[in-house]
């Protein structure tokens, strides 16, 4: 086992390469599709034009929902990395029992299935006015991106050590100069993955989003949606190229950041 | 001497990783029976040699001969040995029975027969009745000897063991370095033990194989390996020592004329290794061997006065700028900062190549 | 010590009053909606339970669950292996073709396989090119594309706690069980399978939860041919208005996940030590 038969390993390196194939491959069609001349969706293309390029970004819609995306991601982003930066620190220092129950808490929007928190926040968010909103929509993806930012920055929090702190105390920092220049520089790869984690979070999430949006904070992925169950263009291609291009600027980022450390996170 | 193991053999065997030599072509044998400690420090080549003999490594040279089978490409499994990893390597998910019965069970023989040799092997260390306990439950002495039993259930022809003994505390050590020579002196099983502590090689050992940069440096009884070290490696290895800087003036049977400008004198010692005229070579003084005496022909300050119970060490300045260690039954008070003289016979004194 | 503790409780408020009103305030309000709805006491709830309907829609859920969790791994099962074998660029690459999806919306990823799986699409193209048939297949708004889509957008979650508990496993147990004259199909199942077990049932677990929740995915390549728990909730809300019937379906939902989570906690040495000190 140690060394597994030739052939045996040939089968396993063929098959994991074919695996990686049917995960990567299919993401990747949307791209040539978007560069379709014609005014349906043909994969691959017979001819190639920048025209739904242009189209998405004359179509005032598809604009405002890439901005209204953005604007709600950051917003989102800040949100959690403001409540989740603290809760991280602060759950190291509860005493266990403590500790696993609001652990359970902060990670619970990661484990509610995402249409029950879908539906639940709607409705509330209906009954106080904050439907369609696009701050209604940014604490909701915030209480989702809530669990990365505390498991991210607890991950990070494990490499300061606490000997280092009391150190600083015994030297007679107080804590906030322990804070600032002791755990937040060590914390910093912990802080900017949690936070561009969070980003994506948002930016990628739909359910919410469709339940949320109205027509104050229709959200790309909302456009999309909507797209694809009414219309069917090609313009639906070019935004979801546009969003894989995104992600795929922010997981080169967070890989970068990722490889600073060591470990691997999502 | 006769054994239930099988006799070892390295025809010029040898393992290189890209560029590093891990073992250099090496001969080597071991008789059947024979407890052979290999002994260097870390990264001199042991546990490659190990490796070598179970086959988790295949060599990159040379053969490797068990009883009278080549077994030098043979696959590990095939080969009939028992291992004692370092840190036990013992399944987690298996009780002890079922991690000591294990190389039973995949020789698929009889359910009643496993049972019958798992319960002999831990009655044998003397961990009788603890075969369904979980081996988390254990602690670091026990794991150790259900990885010994788990070796030794299976009748191998050559027993291995790569430093077992690093995880325990001083005093479990002890014991269990008694308890593995028990086990020897009575199945006398051809066993090879790595470890990079000499009192557990010389506790333990027929013969001593000692090793460096991938390289057997000298191999023989421990008391020979004390007495005429082949080189100032082996010298300063394997006991404490003086080694002093010497120049090889004259040489005829066995014994050569050296100038030591820390001594300075001339001094004539005994030379078990024949020298080649301008090799560089060193005097080598036990420090049991030297004596206070006022006749003496040098003298010294003591700069330090060490205690060790029955006996004390003190650290010699010679005139000349160079330390020496004496060792003395404890009585005479000696105190610090005296000047004293001392003398030793010649016949202790060694003259050791320079190890390169 | 009395000084930190309450340090921590400040530190940990901001979060926990945010996602109290946010989240468990708005999740109670629904599940209340449950009882208290036009019909009141558990009649919501009986109504879900006790239709032809409702219970087909619960027991394909069920099925596509299951189905979509034994094909995540089995496939999750030679990249994990793989992963613990390679070392390097190639180990890097192979680690990132499993962790690029998790970065794609699942909205795109399941709109590729809308354009993908189409009735004139390239897999369509594909298969009648070699012949294994003669007439597009029917790929797109049924139970074929719902596995599909499901598989490969949840395959991630199944990679890589398998991957984590091949590699925590000691290449010296191999080597001992190896010595030991064990052949390698014997220290593959003696010893391999069961310490990667845990990393088995761990990814099974996370993925079939995940399942059970699912709604874009499903929505879009199953549509109303393949309903499932979470399209039927949706459509209590946007399309009946039928509150309480949504709630029931959350509380069905929801107590199935929190139950079998409850139960692979309780098997499953899981990552305990995240946040301890």
């Amino acid at each position: 086992m140690s060394q597994l038969s030739p052939s045996l390993r040939w089968i396993a390196y063929a098959s994991a390469n074919l695996v990686i194939a049917f995960l990567v491959l299919p993401i990747l069609a949307v791209i040539p599709t978007s560069f379709n001349q014609a005014s349906f969706i043909t994969v691959p293309p017979t001819a190639w034009s920048w025209r739904w390029y242009e189209a998405f970004f004359q179509d005032i819609e598809w604009q405002s929902a890439l901005w209204v995306s953005i604007q709600i991601a950051v917003l989102a982003t800040l949100i959690a990395l403001a409540a989740g930066t603290p809760a991280a620190i602060g759950l190291q220092r509860l005493p266990p029992r403590l500790r696993a129950a609001m652990t359970g808490l902060f990670l619970a929007p990661m484990i509610v299935p995402v249409i029950v928190s879908a539906v639940a926040i709607y409705r509330t968010a209906l009954d106080i006015g904050l439907n369609g909103t696009r701050i209604g929509m940014a604490l909701s993806h915030a209480a989702l991106a809530l669990p990365f930012v505390v498991i991210n920055i607890g991950i990070a929090l494990r490499g300061v050590d606490s000997r280092w702190l009391q150190a600083a105390a015994g030297l007679g920092a107080t804590p906030w100069t322990i804070f600032r220049t002791i755990t937040l520089p060590n914390i910093v790869p912990g802080l900017v993955g949690g936070a561009v984690f969070a980003f994506i979070t948002s930016f990628d999430e739909v359910v919410i989003a469709v339940f949320m949006a109205g027509y104050g904070a229709k959200t790309l992925p909302v456009k999309i949606w909507e797209s694809i169950r009414l219309e069917f263009t090609p313009v639906v291609a070019v935004a979801a190229t546009l969003m894989i291009l995104l992600a795929g600027i922010l997981f080169i980022l967070a890989r970068m950041i990722g490889t600073k450390r060591n470990g691997v996170t999502v | 001497m006769s054994g239930i193991g099988l006799p070892l053999r390295f025809d010029g065997a040898t393992k290189r990783y890209d560029e590093m030599v891990a073992l250099q072509p090496t001969d080597l044998s071991v008789e059947a029976g024979e407890f052979l400690t290999l002994l260097g420090p870390s990264g001199s080549g042991k546990t490659t040699l190990l490796n070598l003999i179970a086959g988790y490594a295949e060599p990159s040279g040379g053969s490797l001969w068990i009883g009278s089978r080549d077994v030098t490409r043979l696959a590990a499994r095939h080969r009939n040995i028992g291992m004692v990893f370092q840190s036990y390597a013992l399944f987690p998910h298996m009780t002890v029975a079922e991690n000591v019965g294990y190389g039973l069970a995949v020789r698929r023989l009889p359910g009643a027969e496993i049972a019958r040799r798992v319960e002999a092997a831990l009655q044998l260390v003397e961990l009788a009745g603890y075969g369904a306990r979980p081996i988390q439950n254990l602690s670091g002495g026990q794991q150790q000897r259900v990885a010994l039993a788990r070796a030794l259930v299976i009748e191998p022809d050559v027993l291995l063991m790569d430093e077992p003994l690093g995880a325990l505390d001083r005093q479990l050590r002890r014991n269990v370095q008694l308890e593995l020579r028990r086990l020897h002196e009575e199945h006398r099983r051809t066993t090879l033990y790595v470890t990079h502590d000499q009192e557990e090689a010389l506790i333990l050992s027929d013969r001593v194989a000692v090793m460096r940069n991938g390289r057997i440096e000298q191999i023989g009884k421990v008391a020979d390996l004390y007495a005429n070290p082949a080189n100032s490696f082996v010298a300063s290895f394997i006991g404490e020592s003086n080694l002093l800087d010497a120049k090889l003036v004259s040489q005829e049977a066995g014994r050569a004329l050296l100038e030591v400008p820390a001594l300075r004198q001339q001094v004539a010692a005994p030379s078990p290794s024949p020298l080649a005229s301008g090799q560089a070579v060193r005097l080598l003084i036990r420090p049991e061997h030297l004596f206070l005496d006022d006749a003496g022909p040098v003298q010294a300050t003591v700069t330090e006065v060490v205690y060790l119970g029955e006996l004390t060490a003190l650290r010699l300045q010679l005139p000349a700028g160079e330390q020496l260690w004496l060792r003395q039954l404890t009585g005479r008070t000696v105190a610090r900062g005296a000047t004293i003289r001392v003398n030793w016979q010649d016949e202790h004194l060694r003259v050791v190549p320079e190890a390169r | 010590m009395r000084g930190d503790r309450l340090n921590a409780l400040l530190l940990i408020l901001p979060a926990t009053a945010f996602l109290l009103l946010w989240f468990v305030v708005p999740l109670c309000r629904l599940l209340a909606l449950a009882f208290t709805g036009e019909a009141g006491g558990f009649e919501s709830l009986w109504t879900l339970l006790s239709s032809n309907v409702y219970q087909r829609v619960l027991g394909n859920t069920m099925i596509v669950a299951v189905i979509v969790t034994l094909l995540t791994l089995v496939l999750a099962w030679p990249v994990a292996y793989v992963l613990t074998r390679l070392k390097g660029i190639g180990f890097m690459l192979m680690l990132y073709g499993v962790l690029f999806p998790f970065w794609i919306s699942v909205l795109v990823r399941t709109f590729s396989w809308m354009l993908l799986l189409e009735r004139n699409g390239p897999i369509n193209r594909f298969l009648m090119g070699l012949g294994v048939t003669d007439q597009p297949l029917a790929l797109l708004f049924n139970e074929t594309g719902v596995l599909i889509g499901m598989t490969h957008v949840l395959l991630p979650y199944a990679v890589l706690p398998l991957f984590s508990a091949m590699n925590r496993i000691d290449r010296r147990l191999l080597q001992a069980s190896d010595g030991l004259g064990a052949a390698p199909l014997d220290t593959f199942r003696r010893v391999y399978l069961p310490l990667s077990l845990p990393g088995l049932f761990g990814g099974g677990t996370f993925v079939f939860l995940l399942c059970l929740g699912f709604f874009i995915t499903p929505a879009l390549l199953g549509g109303a041919n393949a309903m499932t728990l979470s399209m039927l909730i949706s459509s209590f809300v946007t399309d009946r208005l039928a509150w309480s019937l949504a709630a029931a379906g959350s509380i069905i939902l929801l107590a199935i996940v929190l139950v079998l989570m409850g139960l692979a906690m309780r098997l499953l040495p899981l990552d305990k030590g995240m946040f301890a000190k």
